[in-house]
């Protein structure tokens, strides 16, 4: 490869190292190592080397004391070699991140249609959910715990994951995603629950590399259909067809 | 192709307090189930990633959160990390900042992003939080890398330090300086590959 097949990358992973890329870079960022393929060597130096500055810089801060009960909140929740763990989740466990939950909760979702229920990956998903749901939390007490009212629903799209969690009676869910597509320029997803053939906005997303992670305060309530578009800007009404669908009847 | 093969051909990296001794030790003890391995982690990373956490999105709370939330990851599923793709230490680091820009630009319009805030959070530290004080201090690599920053002509130092440690990106950063996005951008890469050479010893 010469030097200037890698100018664009270069300049893109630096971007990306801090997390600054936007989603058109980040897709454009995809798409050039992808054409240069996993064993492009020059490809892989540059990206350890940007991430590790990028790591260091945050040692440029004085650290600061953690909440003493963080480490045991963290520890009495099921770690990596907690019971429950089948070639399945094993599978699961070999995954780049958190992002790859969805994967498994996607098996669980084919699988119950067959009428086999993946427990492990639905266990594997929902703990994610325990660290997301965190987010949304007023930080008093942290979610450690998934209780069995929580619900997991993984979407049905052509391309890329998505799935959410919520606790039916109690507003606001999670959604996380990985492989989506970028919705192009100046685009966002938005996230509809259509109930009666009425669709509520509950927000709009826009991922990063492909991944969404986030946590929303809309009430889920009674809807039958949850449903994602694409839409030029947070729109009051969707104004294409959507690109995933869930059915929580 | 390991860190130090990757960064210094064939000297390993090093630098003044030892980091990344034993973290892939660690890391592999972990996927085992070892507590004391994650603890030594834990120890060793939470309190920075706490500092960077605070720093991009300013609230106490969710900056807790953000280094709950990672951290769980790396204790439910350390097989995350891949030794090919950087050191342990860039993998804790990457995944604290990315929640917390995500966090920040998901919340732009809601986070509280004032100095009050900031103070509020922390003068409320709690005072019972212990951590093994020489793993807090690493005062020789605050030393270092704040140099390194120091070094950087001005207009690339701040360019990395508001995608770096305010969350914006490159057209954030445009908007905000009324910069064209080409120069964010070149100035992105320049300020990073300086950083590189004197954070690594390579000329590029």
């Amino acid at each position: 490869m010469s030097a200037r097949d890698h100018a664009t990358i270069e300049e893109l992973l630096a971007a990306r190292a801090l997390d600054g890329l936007d989603g058109e870079d980040a897709a454009a960022l995809e798409r050039e190592m992808s054409a240069h393929g996993p064993s492009c060597d020059e490809c892989r130096r540059l990206e350890v080397e940007f991430s590790e500055v990028a790591a260091r810089l945050a040692f440029a801060l004085e650290p600061l004391p953690v909440d003493s009960g963080m480490l045991a909140r963290i520890l009495a929740s099921p770690g990596p070699s907690s019971g429950g763990a089948g070639p399945s989740a094993d599978d699961d466990a070999r995954a780049s991140g958190p992002g790859d939950e969805v994967a498994a909760a996607r098996r669980s979702h084919r699988a119950r249609r067959t009428g086999w229920v993946g427990a492990v990956g639905i266990a594997a998903a929902v703990v994610l959910l325990a660290a997301l749901v965190t987010v949304r939390n007023d930080g008093t007490q942290p979610v450690t715990r998934v209780s069995s009212a929580q619900r997991f629903v993984p979407f049905e799209g052509d391309v890329g994951e998505l799935a959410m969690a919520y606790t039916p009676g109690e507003p606001g869910a999670v959604f996380w995603g990985r492989d989506l597509p970028d919705p192009g320029a100046g685009r966002v997803y938005e996230i509809w629950m259509v109930e009666d053939d009425i669709a509520t906005s509950g927000g709009c997303v826009e991922p990063s590399g492909g991944r969404v992670g986030v946590s929303v305060d809309a009430d889920i309530g009674t809807t039958d259909l949850m449903a994602v578009t694409v839409e030029p800007t947070c729109s009051d009404a969707p104004t294409s067809d959507p690109v995933f669908t869930a059915s929580l009847a | 192709m390991d860190v130090g093969t990757a960064l210094l051909g064939d000297r390993p990296l090093e630098t003044p307090d030892g980091f990344d001794d034993g973290d892939l030790d660690l890391v592999l003890r972990v996927r085992k189930g070892d507590d004391d391995a994650f603890r030594s982690l834990f120890d060793r990373y939470a309190p920075t990633a706490k500092a960077l956490a605070m720093r991009v999105v300013r609230h106490t709370h969710l900056a807790e959160e953000i280094v709950q939330e990672a951290f769980l990851a790396v204790w439910r599923n350390p097989d995350g990390y891949d030794e090919h793709r950087g050191s342990v230490r860039s993998w804790l680091m990457g995944t604290v900042h990315h929640r917390a820009v995500d966090a920040v630009r998901r919340e732009e319009s809601q986070r509280r992003r004032t100095e009050e805030a900031v103070a509020e959070g922390r003068e409320d530290q709690p005072d019972h939080a212990e951590q093994v004080a020489d793993e807090m201090a690493r005062p020789e690599e605050r030393r270092l890398v704040r140099a390194a920053l120091d070094e950087l002509p001005n207009e690339q130092r701040q360019i990395l330090e508001m995608m770096y440690f305010e969350g914006l990106s490159q057209s954030g950063i445009a908007e905000k300086t009324g910069l064209p996005l080409g120069t964010v951008k070149s100035r992105t890469l320049l300020g990073m590959r300086r950083m590189r050479v004197a954070l690594g010893g390579l000329e590029r």
